[in-house]
């Protein structure tokens, strides 16, 4: 009798001990997650911004407790991607790669040197990865999505707006600082300079200054193009000085945004800065420049105290709480992922690339910087491209004043007479320097 | 019947007699062998794309060597072949809508040209001269494709080219026997009369014109051929990237090529090839790294050109073999009398 017992207590304490040790050594639970491939040069602050803006979001969405797939819900998984595209594009192609085939990522955000972002962009489309660009503004990016729209309809616009519409808001600050300047100073017919860098970039952008600026009525007094990299442009500052202008068109992205805003400075040249140094973006930029980089405006995205819309201030005040410093234009792999892909893929219920594609590209949205909606070219066909103007995407225009960037533009803002005037919760008037005031003042 | 039994048969023997042998020359069959078969053990994307790439600047390296390496011509600008290579083949596949079978040689043809243009002027020159003039037709190039943006795309080069074939598995052996191709050819090359006039003109160019050989056609030579296989390897690059802008021009890409060709050994052609086969896939593989990825491959390259100046690859090959005193054949290094003469070799 008690053999059978003792046979049936050695059964249930090895089918216990079996169960127990399957139970401690079993299989993590695997929980589904929607990889995210960040890639930008990451040893520069353009790939620190890609970064930061996608952690951002991806915390935020796995907090609420990720995205509605369907019947499940996922949470994103970001894989970070050096793509060291300013020093190598082979680099960044190979980064891309890797990040599709062995990282298996399930979208893309990022990129931003266009000549890496081309290769990138095809390596994402063999593969039908959708591939939100951050940071590119060349146009041609876009125009290949109309031309062979099933290939490229994977890309998507992410920030900033093409580089046509940098260029036009650029010159609508030029022609805001220049009645400013008109108005204030009693001057009968601003001079312009340009001073844009020696850089392929700017080449168009000084063509089409060369064009705009005399129908603005203004007089272009000369181009001035010192080296991307110049440390002294006093020769420049004192040619444009004796040129007479009034204004100083610069086209900057470079080092030589700080020497020429300190020097300008220092010499007190009697003309206010606007355009674009991208330089001036940062928050460093006042350190940078000892204080004499006082007055300097630039185009921006953000500004820590405007605000476009109500989704602006709880971006930028987290952005500023985590990384100690304002957002760049490349921070907004943010949208990318928070207010575009989110959003799209619990809408399909799926991660398939073509049902998501054909979602987005028909989709209005709020981000932080304004409202989202795709182009279609003259033909009608998806270009995947940003809208830019008022009640859409339209940046800032920011100023330098006391050490703080504040934002000057757009303030009472009509695109075209008939359309409403735009001015963002912030926007401070624009102030010209004390010594161009004490020079012109009749 | 008999005839594959004869080759076959003859394989063999050549196989035991003349590959076996030789340490060196079984890490060649070796190394064919992993590339030939490679697509066979993984058809990991990533991974093919990698050896593709290393493939095409296999053939960049070993054709600065073939200028640089046997004929002395410092060149720091090499990456003008590439890149006059890489249009070329880029624009003829856009506007003329050239295949890339036609565009890739075309390409080669062109940087020939380059070749020719760069050396007539260069010929005067030697050592540090030369090295610093041929560092600027690069730069100056660059220019060219920036003031004509509308032919060569300017700042974002020419993209939306064909590619070499459709998938990556054909494209990998495309260039990879292409690679052993045009190696072969520059390494029969270097062995040829040719070859040994090459050596010679690094050696005392005095001395070659004095025994009545025409040097300056030699150096040109030397340019042309140069530039033919870098140009290739340029088409090459531009298909497989479907892209060629100014970055295949860049100072970065010529002095790349110089160190891959340092660290493999120089006047050696084998000595480049395994070099970017070992630094090329080295970077990538160091991106688990990313932060140090750049400082770790410097430590890399310092380390070994400091213990092993002439490089790598003659370095590992005087380690596992030695040349006989009397009939320079090489015997592997554990042999104490030659396989051929008998002499002694110690």
């Amino acid at each position: 009798m008690k053999k059978p017992l003792v046979s049936i207590i050695v059964i249930v304490i090895v089918i216990v001990g079996v169960a127990l040790i399957y139970y401690a050594t079993r299989p993590p639970e695997v929980v589904p997650t929607i990889k995210i491939g960040v890639i930008g040069p990451m040893q520069y602050v353009q790939g620190i911004g890609h970064w930061n803006g996608a952690t951002m979001a991806a915390d935020e969405i796995n907090a609420a407790g990720g995205i509605q797939v369907g019947e499940k819900k996922m949470n994103i998984e970001l894989v970070q991607a050096d793509s060291n595209e300013f020093i190598n594009i082979t680099d960044a192609t190979n980064a891309m790669e890797r990040l599709i085939t062995n990282d298996k990522v399930d979208f893309i955000v990022g990129g931003f040197r266009t000549e890496a972002v081309l290769p990138m962009q095809d390596i994402a489309m063999e593969n039908k990865k959708i591939f939100i660009g951050v940071g590119a503004a060349h146009n041609e990016l876009c125009l290949r999505v109309a031309k062979d729209y099933d290939t490229y309809k994977y890309f998507f616009r992410g920030s900033p707006f093409n580089s046509s519409f940098l260029g036009r808001t650029s010159f609508i600050h030029l022609g805001t600082v220049a009645a400013i300047m008109k108005m204030t100073l009693n001057i009968p017919k601003i001079k312009v300079a340009i001073a844009a860098e020696k850089a392929m970039w700017t080449e168009p952008m000084i063509e089409a200054a060369e064009g705009v600026i005399p129908k603005m009525g203004m007089e272009l007094v000369g181009v001035w193009r010192p080296s991307p990299i110049a440390t002294d442009v006093t020769a420049e500052l004192s040619a444009i000085q004796r040129s007479g202008a009034h204004i100083i068109f610069t086209v900057f992205s470079s080092s030589v945004g700080i020497p020429f805003a300190r020097q300008a400075g220092e010499l007190k040249i009697p003309a206010v800065q606007v355009g674009i140094n991208v330089e001036a973006q940062k928050d460093g930029f006042s350190q940078a420049t000892q204080e004499m980089g006082n007055y300097v405006a630039t185009l921006n995205t953000y500004c820590r105290s405007v605000e476009y819309n109500e989704l602006t201030k709880p971006f930028v005040d987290g952005y500023v709480e985590r990384f100690g410093e304002t957002p760049t234009y490349t921070a907004d792999t943010y949208t990318a992922i928070k207010y575009a892909l989110a959003p799209t893929i619990e809408k399909a219920g799926t991660l398939d690339a073509d049902a998501l594609v054909a979602i987005l590209e028909n989709a209005s949205y709020m981000v932080p910087s304004g409202k989202v909606e795709y182009l279609k070219d003259a033909e009608g066909n998806h270009l995947h491209e940003l809208r830019w103007g008022p009640g859409y995407l339209t940046s800032l225009g920011v100023q330098w004043q006391d050490g703080e960037l504040k934002s000057f533009w757009p303030n009472k803002w009509k695109a075209v007479p008939e359309a409403p005037e735009v001015t963002y919760k912030g926007i401070v008037p624009y102030k010209i320097p004390p010594w161009v005031v004490d020079a012109y003042k009749q | 019947m008999d005839l594959i039994r004869f080759y076959v048969r003859k394989l063999f023997t050549v196989l035991k007699n003349e590959v076996i042998v030789l340490p060196s020359r079984v890490v060649v069959v070796v190394f064919f062998l992993f590339l030939l078969l490679l697509p066979v053990f993984t058809n990991n994307q990533y991974t093919l794309r990698i050896f593709t790439l290393t493939c095409i600047f296999a053939i960049l390296a070993a054709s600065w060597d073939l200028l640089s390496g046997f004929t002395g011509q410092i060149n720091f600008g090499h990456a003008l072949f590439f890149g006059v290579g890489a249009y070329a083949a880029a624009m003829s596949n856009l506007h003329v809508h050239l295949p890339p079978w036609a565009s890739i040689p075309l390409g080669g043809l062109v940087a020939v040209l380059a070749g020719l243009i760069i050396g007539i002027p260069c010929l005067r020159l030697r050592g540090t001269y030369l090295a610093l003039t041929t560092l600027a037709f690069p730069i100056i190039l660059m220019g060219f494709v920036f003031a004509f943006p509308d032919l060569t795309g300017g700042e974002l080069g020419i993209s939306g080219i064909e590619r070499i074939a459709r998938s990556r598995v054909t494209n990998y052996y495309i260039v990879a026997g292409l690679m052993f191709g045009l190696c072969t050819i520059m390494w029969k090359i270097t062995d040829s009369n040719t070859g040994i006039i090459f050596h010679a003109i690094r050696e005392d160019e005095l001395a070659v014109r004095a025994s009545g050989v025409n040097t300056t056609r030699y150096k040109l030579l030397a340019f042309c051929l140069s530039g033919f296989f870098a140009g290739i390897a340029g088409g090459l690059y531009a298909h497989f990237m479907r892209i060629a802008g100014p970055s295949t021009l860049e100072v970065s890409m010529s002095f790349l090529v110089v160190i891959w060709a340092v660290f493999g050994g120089v006047a050696t052609i084998y000595g480049p090839v395994g070099a970017v086969f070992i630094l090329f896939p080295l970077l990538e593989f160091l991106r688990f790294w990313q932060e140090y990825r750049t400082l770790m491959f410097a430590c890399v390259l310092i380390v070994i050109l400091l213990y092993m100046p002439d490089g790598l690859f003659p370095w590992l090959r005087d380690k596992i073999e030695t040349e006989c005193p009397r009939c320079k054949i090489r015997n592997i290094a554990t042999r104490t009398v030659c396989r051929v003469c008998s002499a002694s070799l110690e």
